[in-house]
């Protein structure tokens, strides 16, 4: 016999088995897919000293192959899928939840309600957010119940069929607005859930020095992280009373303690696994669905995974802060600040979240990296009933930027100074000291404008 | 129940779905070839892109049932045993990916971009990823690795 | 008619905040053949950090990056860590994972000290080396000696600290005190084109020029900074969630929320700025936030470097830009504040 003769004989029996008995079709578990044994190996990663070296991500190979676990990528034995119901009214209070047709759906494993959470508070610096809201909704994307099921589709489809009664309380959803405390969001407290002031110098001297004064109001927009990866997490409970949740959370360590709190169990007993995240950005920075999931585990013995849809990243996760930003500032003829003075309205949301430190971080360096002997910086957050805002990239930062640099460069233009020269006279050296007082080192601001001035062309003509 | 038979990879596979099944849970659920990422699953990021009898689409918006007799290749399908896909090795070498979520499906339309055309501008690259959203990078690491790709596959330059 | 214009944002950022505990420990484990293991409580949310936290490990170590394998982000085996926040990782983490590292090489020093005759304080770790200061012929391979350490000393090279950034309280009333650790600087400059028909901004490229301390992975902190300027033209021209008279948002999907694309990116041309922190972990600071933070008025600013129109309120849509243009007169300032 030939070679090809043999090869022809194995393809015929092959296909026959394929054709005949369907049991002994190949079952699609079989991973056609092959994975380099090799490594291409980076010099930079081999290189001595470590620190300066380009060296090359070995979670970047795996991303590229397609081979990193993100938790939708993970499952286990017997999994369901959870859903949440979302409340779709911003301001209101729960007169009933019931979700006994939802309970009766063939494939649904358990409906949890927020009056089944241990301890149905949480947030890093206020615990005043529900796990699942039980008495009142505070704005649109608050989930009102959630449920495991065998498959997502009829988790959502047990979703629609839970009712909850309503009493619309009325809203606020304006900063300004709520300022006003005329309504509130979290009664008996105040909207204005915290404040922050830098004081330094004298601000009345300081105006009185200035040849003008530049007054302008800056606001900006709510912004959502869209991390690619939306918000998700699987929980496992154990017969030993111990749970394991993988979950896309960004601070493991003090994640686990929320969850032990609101979940009322030792912090032993919990177990956190950090998955590699597909995007954080500060959106990640806090517990969201763990204790829900955790407490369904428990009640149906099964894992139960669940992955925020799109809509869920944008409505029930946190976002930027809304700031409004009124800015005074005194300067003399040559371009020397000599006071400003500051104040912040962040538009808060529903929760505190992060805005205790957004908003801090936003006053501290809401004049810019100017040497101003005389300032005022009052900074203020309210609860509306919007979509809680919470940390993203830069906690405040961003925002005021544009303002304090919009000013900056309104002043240049009006004292026809050049918008670069103007910086470099007041910007920070070596030993200045900051709005809080705080003398500062490692400082090279002047040297970043200098650069990006000469890679850009500042000086040249035409640019 | 909808039945499809369809090359994945190079090889012939068969599944029974609900007639409802997208072709991206095809992959994701029924193969476990979790490499195509569901990231809003109405064709609006690009996380999910797979290549269709050699043109990148958009695998949440397309049905099982019209893959049937086709052929399909995904992220897993790139590399081989011995060595990773070009594409993948710049996009390494270039620490072109930050959370990788999007990086199977840019890489894939970085793939369906050289396939048809060698020697694509910068334009043109940009136009080819501009399906797939990326929220960590700014593109630009990833326009480069497709650039040294291109290089690499053209025979310009030699790989690592 | 299309019109050019540039224009500038330049910011302060800071790094370790203090306002309250900022922890991080981690472990260093030398392995018999001189490799490490590092172990902490980080997660790696897309930044590089943890190849960023093994070349710490392994710049105090005197070993590669290749050489230190990490372990992070379980909290049933891993140490405790504030977490993937506030840019404090490469930082904070980083101050916490050197401490370790150095614990673990002082083993090393006391079992190589005898076999080379010297003291413990005369030798230093470089190139997987154990050699004596200023007599680098006069060494012995780190595996040999973390071999030894555990197998012939009994005592094997291991190092477990943590980290958290000096604090100085803020006075309640005027905010003075030490809020935070040390601050990065940055200026961004961009070039854009507006159509003065349409309103709608082009923005053609951006200059960066970041300071990070010492850049611990230079390609990585560019990728940093590249992704921040996305976030920041986002920010500046196109994104914005926005809400229907009840509460509800009325864009909640990626169809309607728009966010940069590839074609949406200037071209980018990023500079890191020399800087050394002696607080940092071999003088680095941070870089993850800072990025993102001055795009936006570089953008607005050259928007009114090329039409004279000023934004005040983000995004700069094509529509505001365009009413911008018409009225001139900062008509869009309708948001005063009560006095007070």
């Amino acid at each position: 016999m030939t070679d090809d003769v043999k090869v022809a004989d194995k393809t015929d029996s092959l296909t026959d088995l394929k054709e005949t008995d369907e049991d002994l079709r190949l079952p699609s578990v079989v991973e056609p897919a092959h994975f380099p044994v090799e490594t291409i190996d980076t010099e930079a990663r081999h290189q001595t000293p470590a620190v300066g070296q380009r060296a090359t991500r070995p979670d970047g190979r795996l991303h590229g192959l397609g081979q990193t676990k993100y938790i939708d990528d993970i499952t286990f034995p017997n999994m369901l899928f959870a859903k949440m119901k979302r409340a779709g009214i911003s301001s209101a209070l729960i007169k009933s939840v019931d979700t006994s047709e939802a309970e009766a759906m063939p494939g649904v494993a358990a409906v949890l309600t927020g009056r089944e959470i241990p301890v149905n508070s949480y947030g890093p610096s206020y615990q005043d957010q529900p796990v699942l809201a039980d008495e009142r909704v505070f704005h649109a994307g608050d989930p009102v119940a959630a449920v495991a099921a065998v498959t997502e589709q009829i988790a959502e489809e047990a979703c629609e069929r839970i009712k909850v009664e309503y009493e619309p309380l009325e809203p606020v959803y304006d900063p300004v607005e709520a300022m006003k405390d005329e309504i509130r969001v979290h009664p008996p407290h105040s909207n204005i859930y915290a404040t922050k002031r830098i004081k330094k110098g004298d601000l009345e001297k300081g105006f009185a020095e200035a040849d003008r004064i530049f007054e302008g109001v800056y606001s900006t927009q709510m912004i959502e992280h869209v991390p690619l990866e939306p918000h998700a997490s699987i929980a496992q409970w154990d017969p030993n009373g111990r749970v394991t949740l993988w979950s896309s959370l960004g601070r493991i360590t003090l994640g686990r303690a929320d969850i032990a709190r609101t979940l009322d169990m030792p912090i032993n007993k919990i177990r956190i696994v950090g998955t590699i995240v597909g995007g954080n950005f500060g959106g990640k920075n806090e517990i969201t669905t763990e204790p829900a999931l955790a407490l369904l585990s428990r009640k149906t013995g099964r894992p139960v995974k669940m992955v925020y849809t799109r809509e869920e990243e944008f409505i029930a996760s946190t976002t930027r802060h809304p700031f409004i930003m009124e800015y005074k500032t005194g300067v003399t003829n040559d371009g020397m600040i000599t006071a400003r003075k500051v104040r912040l309205v962040l538009d808060g949301g529903a929760y505190c979240s992060w805005s205790e430190t957004t908003l801090g971080k936003a006053c501290i360096l809401s004049a810019g990296p100017y040497n101003i002997e005389n300032l005022l910086a009052e900074a203020y957050c309210m609860y509306t009933n919007k979509t809680m805002t919470g940390a993203m990239r830069g906690f405040g930062a961003p925002q005021v930027c544009f303002a304090y640099e919009s000013q900056m460069d309104e002043i240049a233009h009006k004292l026809g100074i050049d918008p670069l020269e103007l910086r470099m006279k007041n910007a920070f050296h070596e030993g200045s000291a900051s709005p809080t007082g705080q003398v500062l080192q490692s400082v090279v601001v002047k040297d970043s404008l200098e650069k990006a001035a000469e890679r850009f062309g500042w000086k040249e003509d035409g640019q | 129940m909808t039945d499809v038979t369809l090359t994945i990879n190079g090889e012939e596979r068969s599944a029974s779905v609900p007639p409802e099944t997208s072709l991206l849970r095809l992959l994701r659920d029924e193969f476990f070839l979790t490499g195509s990422k569901l990231g809003c699953d109405v064709g609006d990021c690009g996380a999910c892109t797979v290549i269709v009898d050699g043109l990148p689409v958009n695998a949440c918006l397309m049905l099982a049932g019209q893959v049937d007799g086709r052929d399909v290749v995904t992220i897993e399908g790139l590399a081989t045993l011995e060595d990773l896909h070009p594409i993948q090795k710049a996009f390494e070498e270039f620490a072109s990916l930050q959370c990788g979520f999007c990086g199977p499906g840019v890489i894939i339309s970085a793939k369906g971009l050289l396939d048809r055309n060698p020697d694509p501008t910068k334009e043109e690259i940009k136009d080819a990823l501009s399906g797939n959203l990326c929220r960590c990078t700014g593109y630009t690491k990833m326009i480069e690795a497709v650039q040294d790709a291109a290089r690499i596959l053209r025979g310009e330059k030699e790989a690592a | 008619m299309k019109k050019r214009g540039k224009g500038m944002g330049c910011m302060w950022y800071p790094i370790g905040f203090t306002v309250m505990a900022n922890p991080s420990a981690a472990t260093v484990k030398v392995n018999e053949d001189g490799t490490a293991t590092l172990i902490t409580g980080t997660v790696e949310t897309g930044q590089g950090s943890l190849t960023v936290l093994g070349q710490i490990a392994a710049e105090e170590l005197g070993i590669s990056t290749d050489d230190v394998h990490v372990v992070s982000a379980d909290t049933d085996a891993t140490p405790m860590d504030t977490g993937a926040i506030a840019s404090r990782t490469t930082y904070v983490t980083g101050n916490a994972i050197q401490l370790a590292a150095e614990k673990a090489k002082n083993i090393l020093f006391d079992v190589a000290a005898p076999m080379l005759g010297v003291r413990p304080d005369q030798l230093e770790a470089k190139d997987r080396r154990i050699q004596v200061k200023g007599f680098p012929q006069s060494c012995l391979p780190i595996g040999e000696v973390a071999a030894h350490a555990q197998n012939g000393a009994g005592t094997p090279a291991l190092g477990s600290a943590s980290y958290n950034p000096p604090t100085v309280a803020m006075d309640p009333e005027t905010g003075q005190g030490k809020p935070f650790s040390t601050y990065v600087y940055a200026t961004q400059i961009a070039e854009v084109e507006v159509d003065e028909e349409t309103g709608e901004v082009e923005v053609l490229r951006i200059a960066a020029a970041h300071d990070c301390g010492t850049a611990i992975n230079p390609m990585l902190v560019e990728g940093q900074i590249q992704g921040g300027i996305s976030m920041g033209v986002g920010m500046a021209i196109q994104e914005e969630m926005l809400f229907d008279d009840e509460g509800r948002q009325i864009n909640p999907n990626l169809t309607n929320y728009i966010m940069p694309t590839s074609l949406d990116m200037p071209d980018l041309e990023v500079d890191i700025v020399e800087n050394f922190d002696p607080t940092g972990p071999f003088g680095a600071k941070g870089v993850g936030e800072p990025t993102a933070v001055a795009t936006s008025a570089a953008i607005c600013n050259a928007i009114y470097d090329a039409v004279g129109a000023r934004i005040y309120n983000l995004p700069a849509t094509a529509e505001k830009v365009l009413a911008a243009i018409k009225s001139k007169d900062h008509s869009d300032r309708q948001k005063y504040l009560p006095a007070g």
